[in-house]
Parts: structure tokens; sequence; C-alpha cells
């Protein structure tokens, strides 16, 4: 499109509608506030990095999850660290400027993303201009800088920030990068999960599991359990559970303290507790599991 | 036709172009699709814009007044209603918890980071080698840390109860930590045993406890040129029982930099404590204390995130005014457990820590309350987000009224 209006003005009275044409390649290059949908996947992604309509983590790219949707895409196998610069490039290309995010992450992802705010969070973001090349980076728009990202509220499906007593004991069946980070201790001593510079976490907890219920304390969607799934704060190990279990420390919903007294990390809310035990951990590749109540938020209120 | 014209007319094709060109480059084509479990895609722009009756099957059907009209009307402000109700909430929780810095916190919103050299005590099922439970039992284990450098040591426990948690005697058959190399290109393995005992001495705290203490100190276990994860495998008999412990600790050779002192000083209604530090290593450091005031309660989590060039440098970690003027701690206030480390940016390790410095390290004056400010903290960063946040929540309130028929 801005090609077709190019030839067109150069064709006709260019002089005259110079200034005209400056100010609406200004707006059609992305200077105009836009809002975007950012998706962070976990652990295990085939996807292309860098591509970010590449929604092969996820589920059909057809399928509505929020305004503007873009799947960061980072490789789910390598540390944290290691590739957290991809989160942080998306981040750059999407939410600086006047353009502001809504961000969907799950499992690892929620690392992710809780890193990148936590340690990079204050830090001075190139304003980029939406437009990114093959490796996911964005060019600059105006040259200019401005602090942290323009995030509006981050939604966490099946949350792994606390790590997974699955890590602990090696049962996945791979042993790769990320599952060193994904062990309890390491992942909880990984970043302050409570400096998310006041930006809204809300956790979405699954609790359809049974194949790793000895291994996973309380309630568990099969890879993580709830004191990582709704963000609560201290060690790994606890067990909290849905308010049927009568044996166990009710997850809240909300911000309050869980039963027993454990406190959440700060600005994180659980906006969805599974009592009827029916959501597991996995996408399957059509948007399931926990991630479909992540995904029908989104779509309903990322706008 | 004039020349004024030709160009009035070339300006409106030009802008129909632009316009429909800016809406091609902004919108995801998922963005028209029906959403089956939220009852619409995008409902603000359905109903904002001029195509929401001729889209609408509901209201095409049977009229904005016709039951699914009015079912559909319904829907639409249950909805806004509940961006309303969140876009409110954060609107006033930013405004609120940005009254004070990001960097100068009460404490009690940090609750992860009160005691930050505690030990890490996590209790699980006893497993074996193979990952299988040993019935009736239950590991406890401490590490002292995660991260370390230089020549820094982590501590390690265990031990296992059963189910009435009585201590079962133990026998450590074995402790090997071990690199655990991240790269898939081969490289030679560093091992080292570590040395468990229960006779209170070394690493151990009490004698006969059924606590079984060990400690690794990298530099001087082979460890000294090697980077990455070191993993501790215990291996240990309970009552005849055989069970595993694994740990892991990142490890970094080098300190990027040593403490050298505290100074204070009150300065624009705010109190700043200057951590002076010997930079070998420029770059990002990320430096948090704690603040407890006379009498030992915790009040304030001060951090501190910003590039650093090499040679004797300060890390300035700020309480800031209204923050004591609010919460009204006892002076003097207390500096304590105070942690830092180089950030090093896509790479693993991703820190290199500098020495923790436990317990307290620096006490202040006292100051009368008069000589604090009270005002709020501000930043072009704060008000963007309010400017935002506002925004939002006054668009959410505005559909909610005229859905309302107000």
């Amino acid at each position: 499109m801005r090609s077709v209006c190019l030839a067109f003005f150069r064709q006709h009275h260019a002089r005259a509608v110079r200034p005209l044409l400056v100010f609406l390649l200004f707006i059609a290059g992305g200077v105009y506030a836009t809002n975007y949908s950012l998706w962070i996947n976990g652990r295990s992604n085939t996807a292309q990095p860098g591509n970010y309509a590449d929604f092969t983590y996820w589920g059909p790219a057809s399928t509505a999850a929020g305004v503007n949707k873009k799947s960061v895409n980072w490789d789910g196998f390598s540390r944290v660290s290691d590739q957290n610069y991809r989160v942080r490039d998306a981040l750059d290309c999407y939410c600086t400027g006047t353009n502001w995010c809504y961000i969907a992450a799950h499992s690892a992802g929620n690392l992710q993303i809780g890193y990148a705010l936590s340690l990079y969070g204050g830090t001075a973001r190139s304003k980029k201009n939406a437009t990114p090349n093959s490796s996911g980076v964005c060019g600059n728009s105006d040259g200019s800088t401005q602090t942290g990202w323009n995030i509006k509220w981050v939604n966490v499906a099946a949350g792994a920030g606390g790590g997974s007593e699955l890590a602990n004991v090696g049962s996945w069946a791979v042993s790769d990068p990320l599952t060193s980070d994904l062990k309890t201790a390491t992942a909880r001593a990984l970043y302050d999960h409570s400096q998310t510079r006041a930006k809204w976490f809300y956790m979405y907890a699954g609790a359809k599991g049974t194949l790793y219920s000895a291994v996973l304390p309380g309630q568990d969607d099969e890879a993580v359990a709830y004191h990582s799934s709704g963000g609560v704060s201290g060690n790994g190990g606890a067990g909290f559970c849905n308010p049927s279990d009568w044996f166990c420390n009710d997850l809240t919903l909300g911000t309050a303290a869980n039963e027993g007294g454990k406190a959440k990390w700060s600005y994180h809310s659980v906006a969805f507790r599974d009592d009827a035990e029916a959501l597991n951990h996995y996408t399957n590749g059509a948007w399931g599991g926990v991630v479909s109540k992540v995904r029908a938020d989104m779509a309903a209120n990322a706008n | 036709m004039t020349r004024r014209a030709k160009t009035a007319l070339l300006v409106g094709v030009v802008i129909a172009l632009a316009l429909m060109g800016w809406y091609g480059f902004g919108a995801d084509n998922d963005t028209t699709l029906v959403n089956n479990v939220a009852g619409g895609s995008n409902p603000s722009r359905g109903l904002s814009g001029p195509g929401f009756g001729a889209s609408n099957p509901a209201a095409s059907d049977g009229g904005p007044y016709s039951a699914t009209g009015l079912k559909s009307r319904q829907e639409q402000l249950a909805l806004w209603q509940g961006r309303h109700e969140r876009a409110e909430q954060i609107f006033a929780s930013y405004r609120d918890a940005t009254r004070y810095p990001y960097d100068s916190r009460p404490i009690a919103e940090h609750p992860d980071q009160v005691h930050p050299f505690a030990p890490i005590a996590e209790e699980l099922k006893l497993r074996n080698a193979n990952g299988e439970e040993v019935k009736g039992m239950r590991l406890r284990t401490t590490q002292e840390r995660v991260f370390l450098s230089g020549t820094e040591s982590v501590k390690f426990t265990v031990s296992v109860r059963d189910e009435n948690i009585r201590p079962l005697p133990l026998v450590i058959r074995s402790a090997r930590a071990q690199s655990i190399p991240d790269s898939r290109t081969p490289i030679k393995l560093v091992q080292a045993s570590v040395v468990f005992s229960d006779d209170g001495t070394g690493a151990d705290d009490a004698s006969g406890d059924g606590t079984y203490s060990g400690r690794l100190t990298p530099v001087s276990q082979g460890f000294q040129n090697y980077g990455g994860t070191i993993r501790l495998l215990v291996e240990l008999t309970a009552d005849a029982e055989q069970g595993v412990a694994h740990f892991d600790v990142v490890y970094t050779p080098d300190v990027p930099a040593t403490w050298a002192g505290v100074r204070e000083a009150l300065e624009a209604g705010s109190l700043n404590f200057y951590l002076k530090a010997q930079v070998r290593t420029a770059g990002r450091y990320v430096v948090s204390a704690r603040v407890d005031d006379a009498n030992g309660v915790p009040f304030a989590l001060l951090q501190f995130n910003d590039e650093v060039a090499a040679g004797i440098r300060e890390f300035k970690l700020q309480v800031f005014g209204a923050l004591v003027l609010d919460k009204r701690p006892a002076f003097p206030l207390r500096l304590r457990d105070v942690d830092g480390f180089l950030l090093i940016p896509d790479k693993f390790p991703d820190r290199s820590t500098m020495a923790r410095q436990p317990g307290v390290v620096h006490v202040s004056a006292i100051y009368a309350r008069s000589r604090f400010s009270a005002a709020e903290w501000n930043s072009e960063e704060r008000q963007r987000y309010l400017e935002e946040y506002g925004k939002d929540a006054e668009t959410a309130r505005r559909q909610v009224e005229e859905l309302s028929g107000r």
C-alpha cells in the first residue's frame, strides 16, 4: 500500500502535497498508537525464532487471541538468560513509543517475562517502529529512548515462575539447559518475582494432574504445582489445593494470602483456579489446557 | 477542473488510500474472527465501529430491541463492566504503588527479600535413583544459596523424616559435585567429592541430630576455571531404604567488584546510602539491601540497577522521603543483608556475584521527620503509565454508560 501511495505522489503534484505525504507515512509507519498482544511460549518450541507470525506452539494462527497478536518464539530449550533477548526484542518492537502491549505467557514464559521486567524493566529502551526483520529486531522509530516498556497487564497460564518439582527430580525425559532453570530453588532465586514495576500478573492455574501427583505437591496440572502457577512466594515444595481438599491449604483467588498465611508475590493475582480439575498444562497445538482460559481473556479484553 | 480543485481531490484520494493502508498494516486478521468462548473477537471495535449493526447477526435479525438484540447488548455491557473494573483497579493500584520509586519500596511488598540469606529449605517425598517414591519417608534439604562466585562456598544439609516427622538414621553413601555443561559440544567434566557429616564439626551445626551437612567450595575443589552449573548428587540410605538428593548451584570464578564501605547523606528530602565498591568489571550491576528500623522491624527494600564503570564507584540506595513519612520507622535505620551482582546479558551464567554482606552493615544517623519530603515520586515513565491507564479506565466507563443508556 505504501508503495502505491508513493508512486501516486511522484506522478502528481509531489511538491504540493509533500508535507501531507510525510504526515501520512509517519502514521502508516507505526508511530500512531497501536495495541499488541504478545504471546510468550514455554518449554519445547518448534516455531521459527524471530517470526512473530508463527503460532505453531500455541495452535491455529487464525484463532482470536487478542488484538494484533504476535508470537514471541524463544527456543524453549536454552537457559532463560540465553534467550531473554528474544523477549526483549519483541517488547522493544511492539511495546515502546506510542504502542502498548498485553502479554500472555505460558509455563516457562512466565520466567521469561518476569526476568525481563525484574532485571531489565527499568533500562533505557530504544523506541521501535513495530516492523521486524527476519531476526525479530525492529528498526528505531525516532532515535529516542524511554524507560522500560509499555505494558498494560500480563496473563500467565500454568506459570513456571516458581519452578517445578519435576525438574528437581529430572522427570522430564530430556535434560535440557532450561530444565536446570526450572528447578524450584533456581527459578525462585533467578530474580525478585515481586519486582514487576507495578504491572499486574494475572495467574491461571490448572489442576488436571494425575500422572505426576506423587512428585508435584498439592494440586498440579501435570507439569507445575499451584505454588508456582498461583504465584506463591517462598520456597518450592509447598502444597496448595482447591477448597474441596480439606487436608491441604487453599490457593486463594485474587491477591489475598493463601490458607496457612503464605503470601503471593506482589502484583500477582490468581484469576483462575481450576476447581473442576478440568485443565492440564498442555496446549496440544490447539490453544488447549489452561491456555484456553488465558486465550479467552485475551480475545475478550486485550483490545 | 481548477488547479486548486485538482489538488483538493488528490488530497482526498491520498487520505483515503493512506487510511486503508494504515488499517491494513495495523490490524491482525484474527480481530474479525468470531470468538466462541469469549462471545466476540473484539467487542470494542464491534460496538463503536460503523459496521456494528450490519455485521452483528443479532442486530440484523431482530434489531436492537429484539430479544437477541437485547441479549447481545447485555453481554456487551457485562464485558465492558468487567473491563472497567479491571481498568480502574489497574489505574488506582499503579498510582498508589508509584508514590515511591520502584527501587525504594516497603519490604512487605517483597516477601522473598526480607531474609535473602536464609537457607533455601525444601521438603519432598524421598525418591530413589530411578525417581521412584520411597514410601513413608520425606526428604528435607537446605542449600545456602544458588549463585556464588570466587572463593565463596555453599552449605547443604539433608535429613529424612518418617510420617511422624521423626528423623531417621542416615548413611551418606556418596556425595559428588559435577559440572553440568550447557554446551552441546563435549567438554571435560569437573568432579569433586563433598564430605557430609553429622558430628557437629565443619559445616555441621549439631552432632547427632540426624541432619547431615556438607560444604562445597568450588575454587578449591577443581572448579576454579569453570563457570556454570555445578550439580551435587547425594546418595543416602535411610532405614535400609536408598534415596537421592540433587542440588544445583551456579558458579563463576571471577568476582566483578568488592565492597569498600558505606556513607549516607540526606539529600532533597530522602536518605541516601552510598555503598562504595572497587569495580573491576564495568557493566550493569544489580544491588539489593534491606532496611530495618531501630526496633529491628523490617521496613524497606532498596535496589540499584544501573550501568557502572570500572574503578572506585558508589551504588546509591535511596530511602525515599515519602516512604519514611508514611511508614514512620524508628530511627536510626539499620542497613543490612546486602547482595549484588554484575548482570551479564544474553549469557549463562548471567551473573557474577559480589560477596554477600550479611547482618547490619551500617547504622544511620537520627533524623527529624521534618527533614524528609512528603512529595510523591514522579517520572516520565509514571506519567506515561498514568495517562494510558487513565485513558483505558475512562474509555471503559463511557462504554458502560452508553450501554446502560445513561
